[in-house]
């Protein structure tokens, strides 16, 4: 891909002061996406997915905040934007979309209203131009009848037509990038695959970049082109979703593939990570996936990695270090 | 007491333990009187479930599956007593759960437990871990000695592979997958022989659900446990389960043994929700989003309620519901309500 990337973060950080220090919540970590592409961010609650998209729209609550590192769009640093300047880049530039329609919608305003003035925010049209893109954009979204049910109120849908018009506010005024926080996790299976396929397609006729935040793979093997999978605040493996999938290469995404249970065949047991993911307060020193690793050496304990090439993709483990493989 | 004897493990499947016959449960869901007077409507009742059958047998995996607001979780409140039938009747071991409120009963009582979703709201905070497996060997009155009980609690929770240090601790020192052991420990304190365990891991990230599947296959072997599983995951259920019934608004759409039901689903629901799921072995592959949702269970549509938004309803499916009935085909034989399967259009 010969244009910069759309979206970079570099070395970012986020603390949550506290009377016994700060807490790293998300530690360190880089990637960048692409025009047009989409992004999976994977990981068990905790490893700080949810947080990094926050950080990229700067919505992270107090007292959480970003202690190192930048987020640029188009070549531009957005992360120390005045709140009134980062206020025209959200919804304009990046959308968002988030697991609950219900706190993502005023209950006390039409659907109707909620999109039209997101859209005279943003672009320059008048009311009636206004409304009629808000009636398009329903329609897209596949809610049947839009230009009657545009005035009426989020309780009026059901939970699947209110995360269609949630998908429709976020692209209302047509950003570049969305970020989709868990966007299906409160839907049941059949409306997921609807509101995935909508997804899918809206994006790729507007040619959205989306970073998809969600800890079902399934989700993520179906949508991303590449995924990122975090645990504890750092970036264990990235690469091409197919890669990370059946030739995986951190032993926690080997653990993690292996616990997901599949109909593809039959097994007596999962494979089984023993133990859980470390709480903030007690992330262990060098590799923080190394008591549970069964791979663990010595240096894991020591040293902490950074993402490494391991085949087509990148892994943050020491078994990938090829120079310290050579001198042994 | 004579009554905790456990059964012989085995994996062989025998007599019925649980049989639900024709069981319905109705909430009313009315507006206060005097709404109903000056709007002039009358009551709304919603048939939460309506007119479930099936038996489970000992040592076996009963999984129900559906979308929310199917009725799963009602059933599974039932089996174990939580919830009256409306009508209908729950037989354990052959006798009337609605009749047993007896001292005879309280024996047969202990032998079901159940498992909840949230490890989070099902165990009581300001309680140690030692007092809530306890509880139901002080409530139920097995053993009355002190050091025998705490000799009891620390043999519960090694069986779920807590160590026995944990039981001076608070629920809020665990994790997720941690508490939903404690709640294992707890349920299986009485000797139970049947457990209910509605969505027991649907909290749980997939490697902590991943050892709390584990462990409940190991428990099954182990002490001849047998399991009603509660679950919307269809990739859980297909690896926990023997047999699996579908429900859809309240009914049982497709019971089958699970290989048959997974290769060979015969109810165009199944199918859709087969074809909904995403699953990695499938990876790139497109899924067949189906149109419709589920529709409002206060006003189900009349006869099959699945028709608006199956491919193959015709004019019968519109106006007479389908029953229950064996299907049999070569690889096995299930049971499926739906004309069109009957009629053999599809």
């Amino acid at each position: 891909m010969s244009r910069a990337p759309l979206l970079a973060v570099r070395n970012l950080r986020i603390e949550f002061p506290t009377r016994r220090g700060a807490l790293v919540a998300v530690d360190d970590i880089s990637f960048s996406i692409a025009h047009g592409e989409v992004l999976g961010v994977v990981g068990e609650s905790g490893a700080g997915k949810s947080l990094t998209g926050a950080a990229i729209i700067g919505l992270i609550e107090p007292p959480g905040r970003i202690a190192a590192g930048e987020v640029k769009l188009n070549g531009l640093r957005i992360d120390n934007l005045p709140e009134a300047e980062m206020r025209k880049v959200r919804g304009r530039e990046i959308g968002a979309i988030f697991q609950d329609p219900l706190t993502s919608l005023n209950p006390l305003y039409t659907v109707g209203r909620q999109l039209t003035e997101t859209i005279t925010t943003h672009l320059h049209v008048s009311q009636a131009q206004a409304r009629k893109r808000a009636v398009d954009l329903l329609g897209s979204t596949g809610i049947p009848a839009p230009d009657r049910r545009i005035d009426q109120y989020p309780h009026q849908f059901s939970g699947g037509m209110r995360q269609r018009v949630v998908i429709a506010l976020a692209l209302a005024a047509e950003p570049k990038l969305v970020i989709a926080d868990e966007p299906t996790t409160a839907l049941d299976v059949s409306i997921q695959a609807q509101i995935i396929a909508l997804l899918k397609r809206l994006c790729r006729e507007h040619e959205t970049a989306v970073m998809l935040v969600t800890h079902d793979m399934g989700v993520i093997a179906e949508t991303a082109d590449r995924v990122a999978v975090m645990y504890a605040g750092r970036i264990a493996e990235v690469g091409p979703v197919a890669d990370v999938i059946h030739r995986p290469q951190h032993p926690y995404t080997v653990g993690l593939m292996g616990s997901i249970p599949s109909l593809g065949f039959e097994s007596e047991r999962l494979v089984q990570i023993e133990g859980s993911m470390p709480r903030l307060t007690a992330i262990p020193a060098g590799c923080a996936f190394h008591p549970r690793c069964e791979k663990a050496f010595d240096r894991c304990a020591r040293e902490r990695p950074d993402l490494m090439p391991a085949g087509v993709s990148a892994a943050a483990c020491w078994l990938h270090d090829t120079s310290a493989r050579r001198a042994a | 007491m004579a009554a905790v004897v456990a059964p012989a493990p085995s994996a062989h499947i025998g007599e019925v333990i649980v049989a639900a016959k024709n069981i319905a449960k109705y909430f009313d869901v009315s507006p206060p009187w005097l709404n109903r007077v000056l709007e002039r409507s009358g009551r709304q009742i919603l048939h939460a479930v309506d007119g479930v059958d099936f038996e489970i047998r000992r040592g076996e995996t009963l999984a129900l599956v559906g979308e929310s607001g199917c009725g799963k979780s009602t059933v599974a409140r039932m089996l174990v007593g939580l919830y009256a039938p409306s009508s209908g009747k729950v037989e354990f071991f052959g006798r009337d759960l609605s009749e047993m409120n007896t001292a005879s009963g309280r024996a047969l009582r202990q032998k079901r437990q159940m498992i909840f979703q949230d490890p989070y709201a099902s165990l009581n905070p300001r309680w140690r871990v030692a007092d809530i497996v306890a509880e139901p060997l002080r409530t139920h009155g097995l053993i009355k000695d002190e050091h025998a009980i705490k000799a009891r609690v620390d043999e519960l929770l090694t069986q779920v592979r807590l160590a026995p240090a944990d039981k001076e601790k608070y629920p809020h020192q665990f994790s997720g997958g941690q508490r939903q052991r404690i709640s294992i420990a707890r349920a299986l304190a009485t000797h139970p022989e049947f457990l209910v365990c509605d969505e027991p891991t649907s909290a749980l990230d997939v490697s902590v659900q991943a050892q709390v599947l584990n462990l409940m296959k190991d428990l099954q072997r182990e002490l001849g446990l047998t399991y009603l599983f509660i679950s919307h995951n269809l990739a859980v259920v297909h690896h926990i389960s023997d047999r699996v019934g579908v429900m859809y608004l309240g009914r049982i759409v497709e019971l089958a043994p699970k290989r048959l039901l997974f290769a060979r689903p015969a109810h165009p629901y199944t199918r859709m929700l087969l074809d909904a799921i995403p699953d990695l072995a499938m990876s790139g592959r497109a899924r067949t989003p189906v149109a419709g949702e589920v529709p409002n269970p206060l006003s189900p549509p009349p006869g099959c309620t699945f028709h608006p938004r199956c491919p193959h309803a015709n004019q019968r499916c519109r106006t007479e519901a389908p029953l229950l009935r064996a299907f049999r085909r070569a690889e096995g034989e299930s049971l499926v309500a739906c004309h069109a399967v009957e009629e053999g259009r599809i």
